[in-house]
């Protein structure tokens, strides 16, 4: 569920030129913008700055710069983050997680091996958007592949689907993307027209057989 | 042991190249596992002596590697597309991705060379390169200077998925695709067709598996993984191709169709889901010995020694998920396989997979990071050659429970190997080096498989191959 983090950015003054995709990109909003000052070296206005403590080593902003101005340092000290949540009702932690269709123990960010009921903890602690919960539990500081849906899926789930972006132009997540299980009837089964759209693809088994692990 | 020839011996893993953060495992990597004692090259061809020949393969061992067929063929299927839909001096988006230039490499640029030629050409349109890449790039080799994409393309672009999306309305609803790979009024689509995240895409819509992964943005890419079950992934695919906003933009495919020894031919059409209906009996045919075959390994070391994370490390063509998964026949349609990062507590075999108990140990020589695999560290001893390797491990922004493994280091890979293979019981080793057309292998693991090859290409052919053809509708 947690992470050590044993690396943090640091940007490279005079090969930055201000341009904000890291700013946009980055899962715990560590980095902002400041002028550059005259008599420092490169081009462009702006220059960006790195709060360390809320920088978890998720390298998306060495990822995006176009400008190869950000560079991964080790830590001497490395910090542990999401290793202690808030206690809150558990209860409210599972009736949240089964809302969402995810089992409380259903590894959500596999590269934190952050758990559904780990994020619904922080959800219901008060983090109310996707960069929150990141503060909160490290998840989404990794690969970023597995974990988007289901973390926007539960706040969603817990009302909070229309967390404004940070910053307003970011795009470390947009919305929530379709699922086939949101297509399911109270009945179990999926509109015709679902069922007719993908004749070669065993619908009907696969609910069968995820019900029966979900019984588990 | 006649087909365990010398000659064979003599075929090199490809060399480590600079990654794109920087790294030079080269440098660091001091022995390759190719050269412990005792290693030996298994052909795939001596266990499916009729796979089809190459027209390219990396190396001289395994047929032509001069460029002039891929070429010819790639002309020719391009002749044969439809542009008609391009308009003059108009853009078109090219689109590439890191798998293809992994494996197919000078290959694969040569086929995205003769599109952008012809198209430039009979259209009169631009054309741009876009690669689709995502976060295991941060440990990629740097195929932008390697191939020289940006001296043979000009207008060259990586784009991450965590770049900037476009919102896609689709028959399930939203989705989301990376913007800049489809900024443009037109697009063409490349792909291989090796075999890697079988249990994935169960070789439906194989062809458009991109559109659900490489080229979708986080939020629908990880909608493949949690919003569907795991033979149903691929309809986040078909939905994301079918949509109106990709079919107005989307102009045909041509993809280099592999076997473990290289490229075997270059198709093309426009229309995607006839050529991905033409092309699967014949991939998982060609793959099926090689699957297959690591299933009946009954206890071994593996060794990673390859520019891949992990689970895409290669042997033989194919990727370590097809040895982590083969004791579960994930092809087969009534078989659930839920992959290991959908775990639930259950290990039922056959409902979840991600453990196979014939491997004892692990030893990483090198392997990039970027793609988390706790299933790996929680499941099986690890062990470490090096420091530096070590030390990259546990940098990795995916796999902060590497620490849990507690893997010892050892300063030699011949020590580290040892102790594999004294903590597992085992003499047997199989190295992940991507060696083209042979599984690296010791000795006598190499004789074990060659025993059992008749029995696997039995089953192949008389069991599996008619079973995954039948639960899709198609004849060989
Ligand atoms: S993207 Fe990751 S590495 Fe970059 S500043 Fe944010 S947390 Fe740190
Ligand atoms: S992405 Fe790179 S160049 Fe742009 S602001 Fe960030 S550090 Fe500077």
């Amino acid at each position: 569920m947690p992470k050590r983090v044993r690396m943090v950015a640091q940007i490279i003054v005079d090969k930055c030129t201000g341009c904000r995709l890291c700013e946009q990109v980055c899962p715990t909003v560590a980095i902002g913008m400041r002028p550059r000052r005259a008599d420092e070296p490169g081009t462009g206005r702006n220059i960006a700055v790195l709060e360390p403590e809320a920088c978890y080593n998720a390298q998306a902003c060495v990822e995006i710069c176009p400008d190869d101005a950000i560079e991964m340092v080790e830590l001497d000290e490395p910090f542990d983050v999401g290793f202690e949540l808030p206690q809150v009702d558990e209860d409210a932690v599972k009736t949240l997680c089964r809302k969402a269709g995810y089992g409380r123990n259903m590894q959500i960010c596999v590269c934190t091996d952050t758990k559904a009921g780990d994020i619904a903890t922080a959800i219901i602690a008060g983090a109310h958007s996707p960069e929150a919960v990141s503060l909160a539990t490290g998840a989404r500081t990794g690969c970023v592949e597995l974990c988007m849906q289901p973390i926007l899926h539960l706040l969603a789930c817990a009302g909070h689907g229309d967390a404004p972006r940070n910053p307003k132009n970011g795009f470390q997540w947009y919305g929530e993307s379709a699922t086939l299980w949101q297509h399911v009837q109270p009945d179990g089964s999926l509109p015709e027209a679902i069922r007719n759209a993908f004749p070669e693809y065993p619908l009907d088994k696969e609910f069968g057989d995820m019900a029966k692990l979900k019984r588990r | 042991m006649a087909l365990l020839s010398p000659f064979m011996d003599a075929l090199r893993p490809p060399a480590f190249h600079r990654t794109w953060n920087k790294r030079e495992p080269a440098k660091v990597v001091a022995k390759r596992a190719a050269d412990l004692p005792g290693m030996t090259a298994l052909p795939i061809r001596s266990l499916m002596p009729d796979l089809p020949q190459t027209i390219w393969s990396e190396d001289a061992l395994l047929g032509p590697t001069n460029l002039d067929e891929v070429r010819r063929q790639a002309q020719v299927r391009a002749e044969a597309l439809d542009w008609s839909k391009i308009e003059a001096g108009r853009m078109v988006n090219l689109i590439a991705n890191p798998h293809g230039l992994q494996l197919c490499g000078e290959a694969y640029v040569t086929m995205l060379e003769v599109i952008a030629e012809h198209v430039k050409k009979t259209r009169g349109a631009k054309v741009r390169l876009r690669i689709a890449e995502s976060m295991g790039h941060i440990e990629n080799p740097d195929w932008v200077k390697i191939y020289r994409l940006e001296e043979r393309f000009g207008d060259v672009e990586e784009c991450p998925q965590m770049g900037a999306g476009t919102k896609v309305d689709t028959k399930l609803g939203d989705m989301y695709v990376t913007k800049k790979l489809f900024d443009a009024p037109y697009f063409i689509h490349t792909h291989v067709t090796e075999m890697r995240e079988g249990y994935l895409h169960r070789m439906l819509d194989r062809l458009m598996k991109p559109f659900g992964m490489a080229y979708a943005r986080l939020e629908s890419r990880s909608a493949y993984h949690f919003g569907f079950g795991p033979r149903t992934g691929q309809i986040v695919s078909r939905c994301i191709f079918e949509s109106d906003f990709i079919q107005q933009r989307y102009v045909g495919t041509m993809v280099l169709d592999t076997t473990s020894e290289g490229v075997v031919s270059v198709e093309a059409d426009n229309d995607l889901k006839a050529l991905d209906r033409r092309l699967a009996a014949g991939i998982m045919r060609n793959y099926a010995m090689a699957m297959k075959i690591l299933g009946e390994i009954e206890d071994c070391v593996v060794v990673f020694d390859d520019h891949g994370c992990g689970v895409y490390c290669y042997a033989g063509g194919i990727a370590f998920d097809n040895m982590l998964c083969a004791d579960v026949d994930f092809m087969d349609l009534d078989n659930l396989s839920l992959l290991a990062a959908e775990r639930h507590d259950s290990a039922e075999p056959g409902l979840t997979m991600g453990k196979n108990n014939a491997i004892k140990a692990i030893v990483v020589n090198y392997m990039a990071g970027g793609v988390p695999q706790p299933f790996l560290w929680d499941n099986y001893p690890i062990h470490v050659v090096g420091d530096t390797v070590n030390r990259w491990m546990l940098n990795d922004p995916s796999n902060y429970h590497f620490d849990r493994a507690k893997a010892p280091v050892w300063p030699t890979l011949d020590e580290a190997v040892e102790a594999a293979c004294r903590d597992g019981g085992t003499d047997n080793i199989i190295v992940f080096d991507r060696t083209p057309g042979a599984f690296r292998v010791s000795r006598k693991l190499g004789e074990h498989l060659m025993s059992r090859a008749p029995h696997v290409r039995d089953r192949v052919e008389n069991e599996f191959l008619p079973k995954w053809l039948r639960q899709r509708g198609l004849a060989l």
